[in-house]
C-alpha cells in the first residue's frame, strides 16, 4: 500500500486510540499492528512528531511489571484534530466507496 | 542482528541529531524492547517487527530538521538541518549544502570587508592624532580636523556597510530554512497542519 498514503491515516489511528485512553508507545504499536499492517517502529518518530507539533503531551507511569512506561495524552488541540481527522477520513471513504460501486454496477 | 546492535545502528545512524533528542529516542525503543521481552517475545522478533533502522532515522532526522531548523537563525543549526536531509536524498548534498557554504563564506568576508572599513576610519582618526609625533610613518595630506570627520565618516559608512550584511544573512538563514521545508514537504508529501488536501 502507499507509504505517504498510510502515514497520513496512521496519525489518525494513533490519535483516534488516544481519545478515550491514554496509551503507552507499545500498547499503540499493538493495537494498530492488530488491524493494518504497518512498519511498526515508525510509530515512534510519529509519536515524537505528533507531541513537538502540540497535539499529545507525555508523562511517565509506573508499571507493576517492569520499569516506569511513557504515556501519551492527547492535548485540547489533539482532540480538536482528531475530529477534524475523522471528518476527513469518513467523507473521503465514502467518496471513494460511491465511485468503487458505481464502477462495480457499470460492468 | 540483537537488541545491542539495533540501538547501535540506530544511533549511528542518528548522529547529526542532538544528544538530548537522541537520547529520547533511544529511552522509546529501549522502553518498546523491555516491554516486549517481557512478554516473552524474542529479540529477533522484536527487531523484525520494528522494520528498517534507516526508515525511522530518516523520520527522525527529518522531523528534527523541521522543528529545530525552523525557530533557528544561525548557521550551524542550518547548516544541521541540510545534513539531516541528506537521508532525503543526495540533491540537497549538491545543490542545498554547496551553495549554502559558498554563500556564508561570501557574506562572511563582505563582513570582515565592512570590518576593515571601520578599522580604517578608526586608523585614519589615531594616525591624524599620531602624525606629528611620528611624521617619518605616518603620512596624512590634510590637516588633523578634516582627517578626524573623514575617520568618523568612514567608520559610520563601515558600520552601516555591517548593518546591511547582518540584515542579508539573516533573511538569506530564512529563506534557506523556507527551502528545506518545502524541500522536505515535496519529498515527503507529508500531511502539515495547513493543508488542505490529503
Amino acid at each position: 500500500m502507499n507509504i505517504q498514503f498510510k502515514k497520513g491515516v496512521l496519525e489518525l489511528c494513533v490519535l483516534s486510540l488516544l481519545v478515550n485512553k491514554d496509551r503507552y508507545g507499545y500498547e499503540l504499536v499493538n493495537e494498530i499492528s492488530e488491524k493494518i499492517s504497518i512498519s511498526e517502529g515508525t510509530i515512534y518518530p510519529l509519536l515524537r512528531r505528533l507531541k513537538a507539533e502540540g497535539y499529545v503531551t507525555t508523562y511517565l507511569k509506573e508499571s507493576q511489571s517492569g520499569p516506569p512506561r511513557k504515556y501519551y495524552r492527547l492535548t485540547d488541540t489533539g482532540i480538536e484534530m482528531v475530529s477534524t481527522l475523522k471528518d476527513e477520513w469518513f467523507n473521503f471513504t465514502k467518496g471513494v466507496h460511491e465511485l468503487l460501486n458505481r464502477e462495480d454496477l457499470n460492468e | 542482528m540483537n537488541r545491542k546492535e539495533f540501538l547501535n545502528e540506530l544511533n549511528k545512524q542518528l548522529k547529526n541529531v542532538p544528544t538530548e533528542e537522541k537520547e529520547e529516542v533511544l529511552y522509546d525503543y529501549n522502553e518498546h524492547f523491555d516491554i516486549g521481552l517481557k512478554e516473552g517475545r524474542t529479540e529477533e522478533d522484536i527487531i523484525n517487527s520494528l522494520g528498517s533502522i534507516k526508515t525511522i532515522a530518516k523520520e527522525i532526522n527529518a522531523n528534527y530538521m523541521i522543528n529545530i531548523a525552523s525557530k533557528s537563525n544561525n548557521a550551524g543549526d542550518i547548516f544541521r538541518a541540510i545534513l539531516a536531509t541528506f537521508g532525503l536524498g543526495f540533491f540537497n548534498l549538491v545543490f542545498v549544502l554547496g551553495p549554502f557554504i559558498g554563500v556564508c563564506g561570501a557574506l562572511f568576508g563582505l563582513f570582515i570587508g565592512g570590518a576593515a572599513i571601520v578599522v580604517s576610519g578608526i586608523a585614519l582618526i589615531f594616525g591624524s592624532f599620531l602624525q606629528p609625533l611620528l611624521p617619518q610613518f605616518i603620512y596624512i595630506p590634510v590637516n588633523t580636523f578634516s582627517a578626524v570627520f573623514a575617520g568618523i565618516g568612514i567608520i559610520a559608512l563601515g558600520l552601516l556597510w555591517i548593518i546591511g550584511i547582518v540584515y542579508v544573512t539573516k533573511i538569506f538563514f530564512k529563506f534557506t530554512t523556507k527551502y528545506l521545508k518545502a524541500n522536505y514537504n515535496i519529498i515527503e508529501n507529508r500531511r502539515g497542519v495547513d493543508e488542505n488536501s490529503i
